[in-house]
């Protein structure tokens, strides 16, 4: 059995994994236990907490950290999903709530992923000229259609990161990376880093996919690797690495400050 | 006949012959599925009896063990689909997750469909023969827990099932036409039935869910052939009953204590095994002071009056939802040098447990699995907490998580090898106390937990000397599991994963020797059977049944 199969070879631009299961979920870490959120509180924990986790940030139900949910797009749909549930998914209708603690359910859930106003550290405009050339981004990250798969795609990551993670993810990347939220398993890293070696050579690059028995790579050069654990001589999990290096050393605090500014305007 | 030409001479199909020449007698049957006829007498025989399975674990000891043994490591290469079911989620069926067990009798298999059906099949083909579904309305409560059904029971000529708004259905066995049904109780206060029941001589014994909701919940026995309610037993005594010193106040009346997954049963001891859940609320203890018995214990009742025999609580005043609701495995064995009757439990608080089944004495209790919660258990069985282990206001970080290092799904005690299986999780959560107030119907929890990320989290299928809980082996799992395993004769122990494989591992080792990709997570238990002396498997994996034979 060959160790090292090479699926397919796909433009990364065009690179589309398990999107039906593993549909990728970029949290935003923000704090949510507000004063006036008391009532709010008091009802997620009874209501919701069982399956989105107390924090809401997700279990055997999705994290609900995020400016955009999958059946509500506004606060009536939302209001619909909590009291009549979603059939076909394990959420239950809350239909016992009365409206005005189903409208505080409303306000609570939706604060939880909606990020605070905060102001721009500096210039989005030369944010943009900074992501196209100093930064070099569209190297590896898809924006509009733009650029190369190899990390997260940025659209609207204005909308799901706060000016901290920003900034965070552009000078030190490795202490936090996006994940995959999964029903049945849990919060994965999505970008996790692996290194491999088969008889054939080491290998190096992001994990897709892992069971039991084996593991699914992409290399940066955007190749599908296969293995079979068994056979292999060594596999390693890199938590805390990333292959985006950290730009604190290319560029400067003003140009930081402006592209940070640049990704918090995209916001769709 | 065709079949006699193929039945096996292995052990196992011995009782496979036997009803082979019953259907011989009969006639006229031969590819057809048989009469349905289950008597008491199969039922106390279903273990040895390889080619069924007539209830939910696969015998009254609950060993989910096959005694079949065509399938082996030299051969399970030749292992492929011979047919597959492809199940209907309605809209109420939830996320459709499906957790039955399917029970195989006279070659007809019987399963439940998320939430509340019943699915007849032909064993050969996997056609259908009936389908039955109860007018469920999609405003039913199912309050801490999915829309999910675990299994059917059998019992001569009727089908047996609990459905999520708390009814207990008889079905004629060969058409699926209700014979009787019974309100078991309230689904508007919280009460589901969700477990696959338990067939007794004459009679059907039922648990509920609903601890989430502050229900007092029980065990119940119907009459198998009216539905008339012959006994109901509380898990939480009323004031003045015994037990009742450890809780204060009313605090009884919404303790919780579930009891919604099946129970063993022990015929020459004549003694009924169930397991208990959680008290309420789940996290916030303050509001329950006391050992809150009998939550998270194993009860011994007398099936003919639900008289509690003897108690054992594996975890007093639980504070983390570590219900005891795993299956009591009842093994007979040399323990210490003394023949014994003991009952094994891989407990969801990383506890493994024996107990003396005759008398409740605790005899064996070690760490299965990591956890942070308990420095041991003492000699009276009672875990000595380390402190500050409890669920707080600002989170508090304990391993296992609410969902135990096992949980519902079941292990498997091979006889033979004296080897205990156990699907473990592997998982820290972060516990959070919060406050509660009891309101009739709704979720009475008192906090929660945020789950530690998946990458700080894996399972394993572990293989245990179940008279020493020593660990022989692990096959280590990415994500903690949510789905049983079954030891066979031929040597083998069938698991299944999260990513969707159907595996095989060398119950020696512990080592793969196979593996099927279902293309989707397994939430149920494996099981077998056999059908023209041809040894069966079957699993679960997402909407779909899948029978694998090597023929």
């Amino acid at each position: 059995m060959p160790i090292k199969s090479t699926l397919r070879r796909f433009s990364p631009v065009k690179t589309v994994i398990h999107a039906g299961v593993l549909a990728l979920l970029l949290c935003a870490p923000i704090p949510v236990f507000a004063q006036a959120m008391e009532g709010g509180e008091q009802l997620f924990q009874t209501h919701c907490a069982r399956c989105h986790g107390i924090l809401g940030e997700g279990g055997e139900g999705p994290s609900l950290k995020r400016p955009q949910l999958n059946h509500a797009a506004d606060d009536t749909a939302l209001l619909t999903v909590i009291t009549g549930g979603i059939p076909g998914t394990g959420m239950p209708g809350s239909w016992m709530l009365s409206a005005a603690d189903a409208q505080q359910l409303v306000t609570y859930v939706r604060a939880l992923g909606e990020l605070p106003d905060e102001p721009m550290p500096g210039d989005p405009a030369a944010g943009e000229i900074v992501y196209d050339a100093a930064g070099n981004c569209a190297s590896c990250h898809i924006l509009n259609g733009i650029g190369e798969g190899i990390g997260p795609q940025l659209n609207g990551v204005g909308a799901r990161r706060n000016a901290e993670y920003l900034r965070r993810s552009v000078t030190s990347p490795e202490v936090e990376q996006p994940k995959v939220v999964d029903r049945f398993r849990g919060t994965l890293n999505a970008f996790l880093t692996v290194r491999i070696v088969s008889e054939y050579g080491s290998y190096e690059g992001m994990r897709v996919n892992e069971d039991a028995f084996t593991v699914q790579m992409r290399d940066l050069a955007g190749d599908f690797y296969s293995f079979e654990k068994a056979e292999l001589i060594s596999y390693d999990k890199a938590f805390g690495h990333s292959f985006m290096p950290g730009y604190a050393s290319v560029l400067s605090e003003t140009q930081i400050d402006d592209v940070v500014s640049y990704l918090m305007t995209l916001r769709d | 006949m065709k079949y006699l030409e193929n039945v096996r001479t292995n052990t196992g199909f011995s009782v496979l012959a036997r009803w082979c020449s019953f259907c011989l007698i009969v006639g006229s049957l031969q590819f057809s599925p048989a009469l349905a006829d289950t008597p008491y007498e199969d039922l106390l025989a279903d273990e040895e009896n390889g080619a069924d399975w007539l209830s939910y674990s696969g015998g009254y000891q609950s060993h989910r063990f096959s005694p079949l043994n065509q399938i082996n490591s030299a051969n399970i290469d030749q292992l492929k689909v011979l047919w597959a079911y492809q199940m209907q989620p309605t809209s109420i069926s939830g996320a459709g997750l499906q957790e039955t067990t399917a029970v195989v009798a006279d070659e007809v298999m019987y399963l439940t469909e998320s939430p509340s059906s019943v699915t007849a099949l032909d064993v050969r083909s996997g056609n259908l023969l009936w389908h039955w579904s109860p007018d469920l309305s999609n405003e039913v409560l199912n309050i801490g827990f999915p829309r999910i059904n675990r299994g059917v029971a059998v019992l001569n000529d009727k089908v047996y099932v609990a459905t999520l708004d708390a009814r207990l259905f008889a079905l004629d066995a060969g058409t699926g036409a209700v014979r009787w049904e019974t309100q078991v109780a309230e689904n508007s206060l919280g009460f589901s039935l969700t477990l696959a029941p338990l067939a007794l001589d004459g009679k059907i014994i039922v648990g509920v869910s609903g601890a989430e909701a502050g229900v007092r919940a029980f065990v119940d026995a119907y009459d198998a052939e009216t539905g008339e309610q012959l006994w109901r037993t509380f898990t939480v005594p009323a004031p003045g009953e015994p037990g009742s010193d450890t809780w204060q106040g009313d605090d009884w009346q919404t303790g919780g204590g579930s009891t919604w997954l099946t129970g063993s049963f022990d015929p020459e001891l004549d003694l009924l095994y169930w397991t208990t859940g959680n008290p309420a609320p789940d996290w916030n203890g303050d509001l329950r002071p006391g050992d809150n018995l009998f939550t998270c214990s194993v009860l011994a009742l007398d099936p003919d009056t639900g008289e509690m025999r003897w108690h054992f609580q594996y975890t007093p005043h639980d504070t983390h939802d570590w219900d005891a609701n795993q299956i009591p495995v009842l093994i007979d064995a040399e323990f210490e040098g003394q023949q014994r009757k003991l009952l094994a439990l891989a407990n969801r608080n990383a506890f493994y447990y024996l107990l003396d089944r005759e008398t409740g004495e605790f005899l064996l209790g070690e760490e299965y699995s990591y956890q942070t919660w308990a420095e041991g258990i003492d000699d009276n069985g009672r875990p000595i907490v380390i402190p500050n282990s409890e669920p707080s206001r600002e989170g508090n970080l304990v391993w296992p998580s609410l969902q135990g290092a096992t949980n519902w799904f079941s292990p498997s005690y091979n006889p033979q090898t004296e080897q205990f299986f156990v699907a473990n999780r592997r998982m820290g959560a972060i516990y959070f106390k919060a406050d509660a107030e009891y309101q009739p119907g709704q979720p009475f929890l008192g906090g929660g937990e945020q789950a530690l990320d998946g990458d700080q989290a894996s399972g394993a299928v572990i293989a245990l000397d179940a008279m020493t809980s020593e660990q022989q082996w692990e096959f280590e799992l990415l994500t903690p599991p949510w789905s049983g395993v079954m030891a066979t004769a031929g040597g083998l122990v069938f698991g299944s994963s999260n990513e969707g494989q159907f595996f095989a591992l060398d119950a020696a080792s512990g080592n793969p020797v196979w593996n099927f990709n279902t293309g989707s997570h397994i939430r149920t238990n494996p099981m077998g059977f056999a059908v023209d002396g041809n040894q069966r498997v079957v699993i679960i994996g997402g909407q779909t049944l899948f029978v694998f034979g090597l023929e």
